[in-house]
């Protein structure tokens, strides 16, 4: 590979918002596969390589403690900083990402010749943005009601935690299906990214890539607003 | 005197020739109803009813087979205290059944408080002495309708309130599969709870429920919904349960043992109104909230109703999402892979 120029396409704070959802979403998968699939060989082994049932529970508890800290820190973020509230409108859907799919879809079976052109975020990643966002509210929620059903006992009817724990069990599974399926093919086996896309932890990618990839932002870092009107921007 | 003395030996002489006779001669005593003797300044009966001593397992037997130190008829001394091992030994002569039994006994609450010199039962005192019959005999005393009575002796609280039980009315309904004592506690080797042995530790307790609770056809006959156990083995109580959590609540946490009652049933702890207070021993803030919902639910089963929704409404979203994303996926890849080889 010739050297290339890097780009900074992800600030230390993003980073670190990923590294913490990273962190405390795969701990609380392993803990809370050990506990969803008890009755396997690997269920078991998982719940004795965490140090047994108990501890597992204390160790799920912990890292959704992680994943809470996360959560608020991504809203702080979204709401209270310029450039949170930046990334967040660049991930807000908008029709172009329905228009994208369709070409996306088209250039995959031969109809068009070129790819969809991209902004910072294309849908495949709002997609995963917006899954996540709401798999985590969920998560989040139906969490606290079987965490604390000691004091919610009061206040709740017993089919609220039946229901909280089917919910927080089956999108559990829902998670898993996109973190598998969806995320790892967007970062890692993706052709462009194959075997791994880095920038989550230095934030760099080459102008390469970003040309390749997200061709309107990488228009955007480049050139002046009037030179992105005139290669066509909003097409 | 003198004709009743050569009666005498005559009787004697022929009741000597076969067992049956032999035993003829004992009953000419033992069969009279008020035959005893004062000991201890207490009247001590030494009858035995020859009509039930004949249905008995051990109809073929002399009595002097067992009671091998009376030689002559009548005996002047009082007979040693015999024991059921006396022949029923491995490598016994007389064919007496040999089972694990009484080795299992030796290991039970009864025989370790009899060695401390405890009141306890030992065989006789639940087989009887003279009337041993197999336990499928109605007569026999440790026939299953029978067995709370018999345990009842000693244990009459416990006995006052499983008869206020569910599984005693099955009995009484003459459902026979139905649990008397010792369909939970075992029969020879009663232990006590704290021993990890024992059908009553906290972790065996569901699979001394489950014998009979999971078993479909018994249970569709009785009208208790099978699909408890398995649920119960599946919720937060169960799997801690199953992973050394004691303190998780078992069927007996709920369900109460001894009394064990349908919900409809007010005196039930698990009725709707006693709710609050079962759950109360663990969960100190539980109130009426706990009786509005259903318990032992399995989120495949229609009846589970809102979990049901939610696990099905999952399942299939779960699926479309998951196909969904794939074929984006594949069709992504066979792109590639074409714009390649026309690249080429």
């Amino acid at each position: 590979m010739p050297s290339q120029k890097k780009v900074l396409r992800f600030s230390l704070s993003w980073r670190i918002q990923h590294f913490l959802l990273m962190v405390s979403v795969t701990l609380l998968i392993i803990t809370g596969f050990a506990l969803r699939y008890h009755d396997t060989w690997f269920g078991r082994f998982l719940i004795f390589i965490e140090g047994g049932f108990e501890t597992r529970g204390t160790l799920h508890r912990i890292s959704a403690v992680l994943l809470f800290i996360t959560a608020v820190y991504h809203l702080i973020y979204i709401l209270f900083t310029r450039e949170g509230r930046k990334e967040f409108r660049e991930l807000l859907p908008r029709k172009k990402d329905f228009a994208d799919f369709v070409e996306s879809i088209r250039y995959d079976i031969g109809k068009n010749e070129k790819p969809p052109m991209y902004g910072r975020y294309s849908y495949k990643e709002k997609i995963q943005y917006w899954a996540f966002f709401l798999f985590v509210i969920l998560m989040i929620l139906s969490g606290i009601v079987l965490w604390f059903h000691n004091y919610l006992f009061g206040i709740l009817p017993k089919w609220f935690f039946d229901f909280s724990q089917a919910l927080h069990s089956a999108t559990a599974t829902l998670v898993i299906t996109f973190l598998v399926l969806w995320h790892l093919y967007l970062v890692h086996f993706s052709p462009s990214n194959f075997p791994i896309n880095a920038s989550f932890w230095h934030g760099y990618v080459s102008e390469e890539w970003l040309k390749e990839n997200h061709y309107l932002e990488y228009l955007n870092l480049t050139s002046s607003s009037e030179e992105i009107k005139n290669k066509g921007y909003g097409k | 005197m003198r004709r009743f003395l050569y009666f005498a030996i005559f009787l004697f002489a022929v009741s000597q020739t076969s067992a049956q006779l032999r035993n003829e001669r004992c009953f000419v005593c033992h069969g009279v109803k008020n035959f005893g003797i004062v000991e201890h300044g207490k009247f001590k009966s030494l009858y035995v009813s020859k009509e039930d001593f004949e249905a008995s397992v051990h109809s073929k037997f002399a009595c002097v087979s067992c009671h091998v130190d009376v030689r002559v008829i009548p005996h002047l001394t009082k007979p040693q205290r015999i024991h059921c091992l006396q022949c029923h030994f491995e490598g016994n002569v007389v064919g007496a059944p040999v089972t694990a039994k009484p080795e299992k006994y030796k290991e039970s609450v009864h025989a370790k408080a009899l060695a401390k010199g405890k009141n306890a039962p030992d065989c006789k005192d639940c087989h009887t002495v003279h009337y041993v019959r197999k336990p499928e005999d109605p007569n026999s005393s440790v026939y299953k309708t029978r067995i709370p009575e018999l345990c009842g002796r000693c244990h009459e609280t416990v006995k006052e309130e499983y008869y206020n039980s569910i599984h005693w009315a099955g009995i009484q309904k003459g459902e026979l599969s139905s649990a008397v004592c010792s369909d939970c506690h075992r029969e020879h080797d009663i232990l006590p709870p704290e021993d990890p042995r024992s059908s009553l530790n906290p972790k065996n307790v569901v699979g001394t429920c489950d014998k009979c609770h999971s078993d479909v056809k018994l249970m569709k006959r009785v009208g208790v919904p099978v699909q408890n156990p398995e649920a119960y083995k599946e919720s937060f109580h169960g799997i801690a349960l199953k992973f050394g959590v004691v303190r998780a609540a078992n069927c007996a946490s709920c369900h109460e043992y001894h009394s064990v009652l349908p919900s409809r049933d007010p005196r039930s702890p698990i009725h709707p109104a006693n709710l609050a207070k079962t759950c109360g021993k663990c969960h100190p803030r539980a109130n009426e909230n706990v009786a509005k919902g259903k318990f032992h639910v399995l989120p495949g089963e229609r009846e589970s109703g809102i979990v049901y929704y939610v696990y099905t409404f999952f399942k299939w979203f779960t699926l479309i999402v998951l196909i969904g994303l794939f074929t984006h996926i594949v069709l992504d890849l066979i792109g590639h892979i074409r714009r390649k080889r026309k690249k080429e």
